[in-house]
């Protein structure tokens, strides 16, 4: 259905360089992202996010692959070709232009006439709430109202996709938050589909429909925030995007054998191994200790560490494996654990899963 | 006390010698502006205020005739070379860096090496030739061979202006839908124009004042103002050659203080 996808990348692969000093920086991506939607490729640095961006924007062409616009093949159109629109890391806001100018630019390249140029303008400083700074130059504004500026030139010419490469890690965590909250609205008002690059886990799961998570040139999963940490599909993307215990055991259908010592309720990922030993991956906070015996996996406390609202304990398994489990502090502040002390461990099903790779 | 950094202003005698080089650099052409004002013919003993010398060097023929010609070929050439040296500073800027890019730049500013008067018997012997072929006797051989010597300064302040220059610019105008001349049009012309229009004036300003090169290519009847100038003092030294050169030097100092003025960092 290629009319309800905005941008379609077909096994894209990038390599810089020739000989022996080239770089794989995209090793076969293919990926759907729907109209309309806020996409964000999240993965660590160098691993080919900007890369594939700038095969979309058209700063590169692919060394073997395809990219698809609204189902109609650009790989080899110019940049000044494609309707797509880029938010740049550094703004690369025109310094000689004012801010009017810079936002309008776009809409002038393209010959649009004066009377729609300002009308445009106009609008889109209202929807970054900069109509007082029409006549400024860049240089004369704060980092907040620069990146702002940036936005709205890469909006006033209604591309069919925004790219924006890690538009807000300049700013200070404070604006940063601001800026997450008027991005969003901003994709919401316009209905443009948005691809955002970041490498910030948390920045990801709050603003994206859906996110891609890549490492090392690959796109490892693609799928909504929940199922990305809930069922996330392999170990890479169970540690990037939050934390996780692993264990690793023998599964026997719905069970997960720890060595010699307890065995699980486990609930399987598509393509984990049905039986043999495989790697099981649980979040921390999904763990809760029992004190003074009853139901659950015994273990022993390793140490206990307060964080405030948090404590987190390490406590060890029989067969020595060691896990950490994030719980609320109480309100005395002290979760009673000392080193030594024996407990036992529970969780909801559902929680244990058992990752598609063999341990 | 609070600085205790060395200082080389603090070393003994730093005072006296700066002193001394400015009076150095400086007493002559105070001399100069001061005799030009001289009211009687010598340019030893002052005889009086006066300012005779400028309307009598206006009034000479000679002299606006050299004047004249100074300011077209100085024109032209400064034009010409600021035009190539715009292109040769996009051409080693603006692509990938290829090998003998660093014999590119030796070819570019050869001329600020190679002694002047090496270039001048060159192009003596070069235009001579092409003289004789074609019979055109006029100031374009004066102008090109100004261009050439003017170019490497020109490209110079060019370079600087575009290699401080983020690229970036020009990436984000191709993706708002400029086209690559739009792109050198709103983009990268206007953000390079202080650095040409530096360049325009410093190859205006050498242009202006040269003389070996001028010397060995011209053709009868061609003098420049300061060929002009170096025949009338081998002739007498003359309070008139005083009055131009003051006039030169304030056009330098005006030229200058603006191209300082256009290349110095914003704040
Ligand atoms: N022009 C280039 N020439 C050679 N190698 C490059 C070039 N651009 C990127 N690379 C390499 O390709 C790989 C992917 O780079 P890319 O910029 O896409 O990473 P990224 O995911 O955006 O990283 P970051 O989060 O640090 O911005 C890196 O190993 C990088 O060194
Ligand atoms: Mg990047």
């Amino acid at each position: 259905m290629s009319d309800e996808n905005a941008v379609e990348a077909r096994a894209a692969r990038k390599i810089y360089g020739q000989g022996a000093g080239a770089v794989t920086a995209l090793d076969g991506v293919s990926l759907l992202i729907r109209k309309g939607e806020f996409f964000t490729l999240l993965g660590p640095s160098g691993c080919g996010k900007t890369t594939l961006l700038k095969l979309i924007a058209g700063f590169e062409s692919p060394t073997e692959g395809q990219i698809l616009l609204d189902g109609t093949d650009i790989t080899y159109d110019p940049p000044n070709r494609r309707p797509v629109n880029t938010v740049f890391q550094s703004y690369a806001l025109f310094p000689h232009l004012t801010v009017a100018d810079n936002i309008g630019f776009g809409l002038r390249m393209q010959g649009r006439p004066k009377r729609e140029v300002a009308d445009t303008v106009a609008r889109m400083l209202a929807l970054v709430r900069l109509e007082a700074m029409a006549d400024r130059k860049p240089g004369q504004l704060s980092g907040g109202q620069q990146q702002r500026v940036a936005l709205a030139r890469a909006l006033a010419p209604s591309p069919k996709v925004l790219l924006l490469d890690e538009p807000l890690s300049a700013l200070d965590l404070q604006l940063r938050k601001e800026m997450q909250v008027e991005l969003k609205r901003l994709q919401v008002e316009t209905g443009i589909t948005f691809v955002f690059v970041t490498h910030d886990q948390e920045e990801a799961l709050t603003m994206s429909d859906r996110i891609g998570v890549m490492q090392a040139g690959r796109l490892l999963q693609v799928g909504d925030p929940r199922a990305i940490y809930t069922r996330p599909a392999n170990r890479f993307v169970a540690s990037f995007i939050g934390e996780s215990n692993f264990l690793t055991g023998t599964r026997d259908g719905d069970t997960l054998a720890l060595g010699a010592g307890p065995r699980l309720t486990a609930t399987a990922m598509d393509g984990a191994p049905a039986s043999g030993p495989v790697t099981a991956a649980i979040r921390p906070e999904q763990v809760r200790i029992v004190q003074g015996g009853g139901e659950g996996i015994p273990a022993t406390v390793v140490r206990s560490v307060y964080f405030g609202t948090d404590t987190h304990a390490v406590v060890a398994l029989t067969d020595g494996t060691e896990i950490t489990v994030r719980m609320q502090s109480p309100a005395s502040g002290d979760a009673g654990l000392a080193p030594g002390q024996e407990v036992r461990l529970t969780f909801e099903p559902g929680a244990l899963i058992v990752l598609p790779e063999v341990a | 006390m609070a600085d205790r950094s060395f200082s080389i202003s603090r070393l003994p005698g730093f005072g006296t010698i700066a002193v001394a080089v400015f009076v150095m650099l400086y007493a002559p052409i105070a001399m100069l502006v001061i005799f030009s004002f001289n009211a009687g013919d010598s340019v030893a003993i002052w005889e009086g205020f006066s300012l005779r010398w400028y309307p009598e060097a206006w009034a000479n023929e000679a002299v606006k005739d050299a004047t004249w010609r100074s300011l077209q070929i100085a024109t032209c050439a400064s034009i010409l070379a600021t035009t190539v040296a715009t292109m040769a500073a996009l051409g080693t800027t603006r692509r990938r860096a290829t090998r003998g890019q660093s014999f590119v730049y030796l070819m570019i500013n050869q001329p600020l090496m190679v002694p002047e008067i090496v270039t001048a018997v060159a192009l003596l012997i070069f235009f001579s030739s092409i003289k004789v072929a074609t019979g055109y006797q006029g100031l374009g051989y004066l102008i090109v061979a100004h261009a050439a010597f003017c170019t490497p300064f020109a490209y110079l302040p060019i370079r600087a202006r575009l290699e401080g220059m983020d690229l970036s610019l020009e990436t984000a105008s191709a993706d708002l839908y400029a086209s690559r001349w739009q792109t050198f049009r709103h983009v990268t012309l206007p953000l390079v124009l202080p650095g040409a229009v530096a360049g325009l004036m410093l190859a205006f300003v050498t242009s202006l004042d040269d003389v070996v090169i001028t010397l060995f290519v011209k053709s009868a009847g061609q003098d420049t103002l300061p060929t002009y100038m170096l025949a009338q003092i081998r002739r007498s030294v003359s309070a008139e050659v005083n009055a131009i050169s003051t006039l030169l030097l304030l056009l330098t100092v005006v030229l200058l203080t603006a191209f300082f003025l256009l290349t110095r960092k914003r704040t």
